[in-house]
């Protein structure tokens, strides 16, 4: 699997740290994610992939006891500062939950939201422009094209998931996070989100958190194994599943643990 | 399966369905008390929905009236002199009275029968001269005697109606002089020291003026309390302080609040004594904690996902909380506040303090005006020993009664078309 990247770095972290109060969750985290790839965190439960995740739209903001140290920076801004404009930086870098999460509103207000609140559509049209757009993106704009204005939650979990991410696409973000986007769907809408990541790459960053590894192994360009909070191990896809350097990457892999 | 384990498994079954039971059990002790609650208040209040009206014929005579012009306006009317007329309507009921004793029949009828004669001209001027059938209130006695809640077969000296006046009414009863109808005087009329003519609309308009400006009070202080602390508010020592002392708010007795009114509302800002308004704002101070701690519950209780998401797309804190947070959080709220609103509506110490029990016997039109309340309505009519009251006080919760059922209606009317746009 080749990625289409640019081979430009899109964010790059330096020895983040994270703090749960005083419990570390991350150590000496430092990896570089490049532009218009796919990147794939997988690990064991409790490993702090999705800790780190959550530091690239500063989504820890919202635990008061977690305290990140360390340096991350996207292009040339530095995200972990306390003068970055994080409601900016969200825009730029959206985000996809691992349970679907729409807002209890229409098909149309979730996916409109976005695009409302940061002032995209100068008018009517053009914000259903933009929706029908997203829609189309994520590929759910053929199942709720009629019934835009039925209620968000009332869809299958499949596509809940897609509206959200249809929501998150809604504002052209540079990077889309995903974590865990299908672990509460069935295969099939497993196959289609899989289907869709692969669509997505050409004009996001896509850095996603993943149970399964046959998961990574599908959609990634890159892969990072992380295990209790330190990121063993980072490098092209292919090379981690078939040849990886580290010892306990090769028995997760195998399934020995995890 | 052998025989320990049988054992074993019927002992658990036999727990399931003895719990079932007292659960059961309980449940018809609850149903039963208030089904009996029901039925005394019932029982004994629908009486006062009926009114006994006495009918008599009264001669409209111009020259009893003292109305001298041929061609008398309505203010000659007005002006002209009723006392004799009526007077001798209600004489006439038995011609073979000796004149001393008038007072027996007078008695019979509503001390406003005067105006009520009046009123019937009033209405009708082209009666002027005219013999015309009329029907007057009974006295409350009469009334009660007419509704069989009065014992008739008591010593006449223990009697509020005499041995006379029992004959003058059955005479009356059998040409079919006694009318019961509807009771409308008792939804229209304020409070009075008659039982016949006592109604509820001065405190019925008080309660609503009590109530409405209650909730203005206390509504958006709460609402807004309970997003700041919950959604803003930083964690620390003091906010803990201050949920700790909200919590304790709520379980202050609701007298302490009247005695805070009646100390700091009436005595530093000398605001109308009496008045709903006063009331209203001395109820929002027991209302507040309870919508503060109802709105925090459902703040509390809308998933954090909701949230995520919102923030995730670049919302500012305050977006998410309005755009999402505090909209689903509404029914709860709504049914926080209704609770609370309900508190108050029965809430009684606390308005006798600020002196709503004082009698009130006009309509009030504004916050501003003097008025009683529903509760204190009923305190004040179970402490009139006349037996006519004893209905009107069943009779004032029933109506108390039908406001909470209304209220909570409407809330639950209120909450589903919530629910159901946002499900």
């Amino acid at each position: 699997m080749r990625g289409n990247g640019t081979n430009m770095t899109k964010i790059s972290a330096k020895n983040v740290n994270v703090f749960y109060g005083s419990k570390q969750a991350l150590f000496d985290v430092s990896l570089d994610i490049m532009d218009k790839e796919v990147t794939a965190l997988i690990g064991p439960s409790g490993c702090g992939k999705s800790t780190f995740l959550r530091c690239l739209n500063r989504m820890n903001d919202v635990i008061d006891i977690c305290k990140v140290e360390g340096s991350i920076k996207m292009d040339e801004l530095e995200l972990n500062s306390r003068k970055l404009d994080v409601v900016r930086l969200r825009e730029n870098v959206g985000m996809v939950f691992q349970k679907p999460n729409p807002f209890p509103k229409t098909i149309y207000e979730n996916v409109s939201y976005g695009p409302t609140i940061h002032g995209m559509a100068q008018s009517k049209s053009e914000l259903d422009q933009i929706v029908e757009m997203s829609l189309k993106k994520a590929a759910l704009w053929e199942e709720v094209k009629d019934r835009l204005d039925e209620i968000g939650t009332g869809l299958s979990g499949g596509q809940q998931q897609r509206l959200c991410i249809a929501r998150a696409i809604s504002v052209s973000p540079e990077v889309i996070l995903m974590d865990e986007p299908c672990s509460a769907l069935d295969p099939i809408a497993t196959a289609q989100i899989e289907e869709l990541i692969d669509d997505l790459k050409k004009e996001h960053t896509i850095v996603i958190v993943t149970h399964s590894m046959s998961q990574a192994a599908r959609v990634s360009q890159k892969t990072g194994f992380f295990h209790l909070g330190k990121l063993i191990e980072f490098g092209d896809t292919e090379k981690i599943f078939k040849n990886p350097d580290n010892q306990q990457t090769q028995d997760y892999i195998t399934g020995r643990f995890g | 399966m052998n025989e320990a384990k049988r054992k074993l498994l019927n002992k658990r079954y036999r727990a399931e369905a003895n719990f079932k039971l007292f659960g059961q059990i309980a449940i018809g002790l609850a149903l039963l008390f208030l089904a009996v609650f029901m039925y005394k208040i019932f029982s004994k209040g629908y009486t006062a929905f009926q009114k006994t009206w006495i009918v008599t014929e009264v001669h409209y005579d111009k020259e009893l009236m003292l109305i001298e012009t041929d061609n008398p306006s309505l203010e000659d009317l007005e002006n002209a002199d009723y006392y004799d007329i009526a007077y001798k309507a209600m004489t006439r009921l038995d011609p073979s009275l000796p004149e001393e004793d008038d007072r027996q029949l007078i008695q019979m009828v509503a001390f406003t029968y005067e105006q009520e004669v009046k009123n019937h001209l009033l209405k009708n001027p082209s009666l002027l001269g005219k013999i015309a059938p009329i029907r007057l209130t009974a006295s409350d006695d009469l009334d009660q005697v007419h509704k069989g809640n009065y014992p008739r077969d008591i010593p006449e000296e223990d009697r509020r109606v005499n041995d006379y006046q029992l004959k003058i009414y059955d005479m009356l009863n059998e040409r079919g002089d006694i009318l019961s109808k509807f009771n409308l005087s008792f939804f229209t009329n304020p409070d009075s020291r008659e039982a016949e003519l006592a109604g509820i609309a001065s405190s019925f308009m008080g309660t609503v003026f009590s109530i409405l400006v209650c909730l203005a009070f206390s509504f958006p202080i709460a609402v807004l309390a309970a997003i700041y602390l919950e959604e803003f508010a930083p964690k620390n020592k003091f906010t803990d302080f201050i949920e700790v002392n909200i919590n304790n708010l709520a379980a202050v007795p609701s007298i302490v609040f009247g005695l805070l009114g009646l100390g700091v509302l009436l005595a530093v800002f000398n605001l109308p004594r009496s008045t709903p308004l006063v009331g209203g704002i001395t109820l929002s101070l027991m209302t507040l904690p309870t919508i503060i701690i109802a709105a925090r519950a459902s703040l509390k209780a809308v998933p954090p996902s909701i949230r995520e998401a919102a923030l995730a797309m670049g919302a500012s804190n305050m977006q998410t909380t309005m755009h999402h947070t505090v909209p689903l959080s509404m029914p709860g709220t709504l049914s926080g506040t209704i609770i609370g609103l309900a508190q108050a509506l029965g809430e009684t110490a606390p308005l006798i303090l600020i002196g709503m029990v004082a009698f009130v016997n006009t309509i009030p039109g504004t916050p501003v005006d003097p008025a009683a309340s529903l509760p204190v309505q009923i305190y004040i009519w179970s402490e009139s020993a006349e037996r006519g009251f004893v209905e009107k006080v069943s009779a004032c919760i029933m109506v108390l009664l039908g406001f909470l059922i209304l209220m909570n209606l409407a809330a639950q009317i209120i909450r589903h078309k919530f629910e159901r746009k946002w499900n």
